[in-house]
């Protein structure tokens, strides 16, 4: 590097040097150094001379430059102006059709595959069907037209159903099911009316009753 | 005091927190403030004047942009600056197509004997009356300043246009004070050869030996 070895340890710390940045010892034994060595005296010199040319040629190219508008437009360009709400919806909707339109239709499709999943267990609790579901509610009772019989529902406290059939001969009422809350399965045949409308778990709730006497004339017997 | 002139002599945190209530003047100020620097230091990157005027108004747009992620915790202009050095180097990346640029090896040291040592200080000086010689050699920066890698080049123009600390410049760049030592040595020997190199061609050219 150079032709004083002691130059090899010297010259990396010159430009620290002409920078302020040495450490108060280092300082020290550089500037030993320079005052001894007419090359490292002559390299600082340089270093300082390209620095200030440095800034000087900068300024010269920045000199030139006319900074008038410059402000305003970086302005310009943090706050634009902004149009309405409507407006830049569509721009930004016609912006993704134009700039990401296979994400836009990956994005739709795979929407449109979760509501095809998603809506049918949301409303399943609400239209259950058939005997294997959870809960299911009578919904009404009746007996074809000139049945003999008339039925009867009544809910226990445990919420399970009682239903009975009412001879409306006077006859001995026949016990026909007793289905408890809870209970899935298929409610056994009543007779061809009640069967008919049965649907599923008999917890009461939405019982309606025919056009019965509200009570029986003469309930004379039934089971649960 | 008026509001503009009491702005003026505000410093940069103060001014950032303002902008980020809403002032818009606070931050025009502090673009008023850092053009210059920024398109400098844009410009000893690039050597292109346009693109270094783009570069240093999208700096500002993104300093706007992000300032919520600012943290105070530097100084304004640190953050400002690592944000223009590191647009400059996107710009040269995609300007050669991607690739890496051939970075120095710094664990060789740089021959400076085929330098000639003192050719610029004594050249130069300190005296003003050489303006003619700086004014062209001051042109000859831009051409020496692209032979130095990026890196090299970022940190020479923030310690010289910015006057930087090592300390800041390590921090501003995210690396470690030795490197910012060492970089800083590596470019300006570089700098210094083609700058000695073309006064030593002036002069045999002149058939002056020394002025």
């Amino acid at each position: 590097m150079a032709g004083n070895p002691a130059c090899e340890r010297f010259v990396p710390l010159l430009s620290p040097y002409i920078d302020g940045e040495l450490a108060p010892s280092e300082r020290v034994h550089v500037e030993r150094h320079l005052a001894a060595c007419r090359d490292c005296t002559g390299r600082s010199a340089d270093l300082r001379a390209e620095s200030g040319l440095l800034r000087v040629g900068l300024d010269m190219a920045v000199d030139d430059v006319d900074f008038k508008d410059f402000a305003q437009k970086v302005m310009a360009r943090v706050t634009p102006e902004k149009p309405p709400l409507i407006e830049r919806m569509r721009l930004a909707l016609s912006e993704m059709f134009l700039y990401q339109r296979t994400a836009m239709l990956s994005s739709m499709a795979t929407a449109a595959v979760v509501m095809l999943v998603a809506l049918p267990l949301l409303l399943r609790d609400g239209a259950p069907e058939g005997y294997a579901a959870e809960r299911m509610t009578v919904k009404s009772i009746q007996s074809y037209q000139g049945a003999r019989v008339a039925p009867v529902v009544m809910e226990t406290e445990g919420g399970a159903s009682i239903i009975w059939m009412v001879d409306e001969q006077e006859q001995a009422p026949e016990p026909v099911k007793n289905a408890p809350a809870g209970v899935s399965g298929p409610p056994k045949k009543l007779d061809e009316a009640a069967s008919e409308e049965l649907g599923g778990e008999l917890d009461g709730q939405g019982t309606q009753q025919p056009a019965v006497p509200a009570v029986p004339p003469r309930p004379t017997g039934g089971a649960l | 005091m008026c509001y503009g002139a009491a702005l003026l002599a505000t410093d940069d945190l103060t001014l950032v927190k303002r902008v980020r209530s809403g002032d818009q003047r606070a931050f025009k100020l502090l673009v008023e403030r850092y053009q210059r620097k920024v398109y400098a230091v844009a410009l000893g990157m690039l050597k292109d004047k346009e693109e270094a005027m783009d570069v240093s108004q999208e700096a500002f747009v993104k300093v706007y942009k992000y300032l919520d992620h600012f943290k105070g915790d530097a100084s304004f202009y640190t953050w400002l600056y690592r944000i223009t050095s590191n647009i400059c180097i996107d710009v040269l990346r995609k300007r050669r197509g991607g690739g890496e640029q051939v970075e120095f090896d710094e664990s060789q040291d740089m021959d400076l004997s085929e330098a000639r040592i003192g050719a610029l200080g004594s050249r130069l000086g300190t005296n003003p009356q050489k303006s003619a010689l700086r004014k062209e050699l001051a042109e000859k920066i831009q051409e020496a300043l692209a032979t130095v890698p990026e890196k090299h080049r970022a940190i020479l123009l923030l310690r010289e246009i910015e006057g930087m600390s090592y300390e800041d410049l390590a921090r501003t760049l995210d690396i470690p004070k030795g490197t910012v030592m060492s970089r800083l040595f590596h470019a300006r020997a570089k700098v210094q050869k083609i700058l000695s190199d073309y006064l030593e061609l002036d002069e045999a050219k002149s058939g002056v030996g020394s002025e």
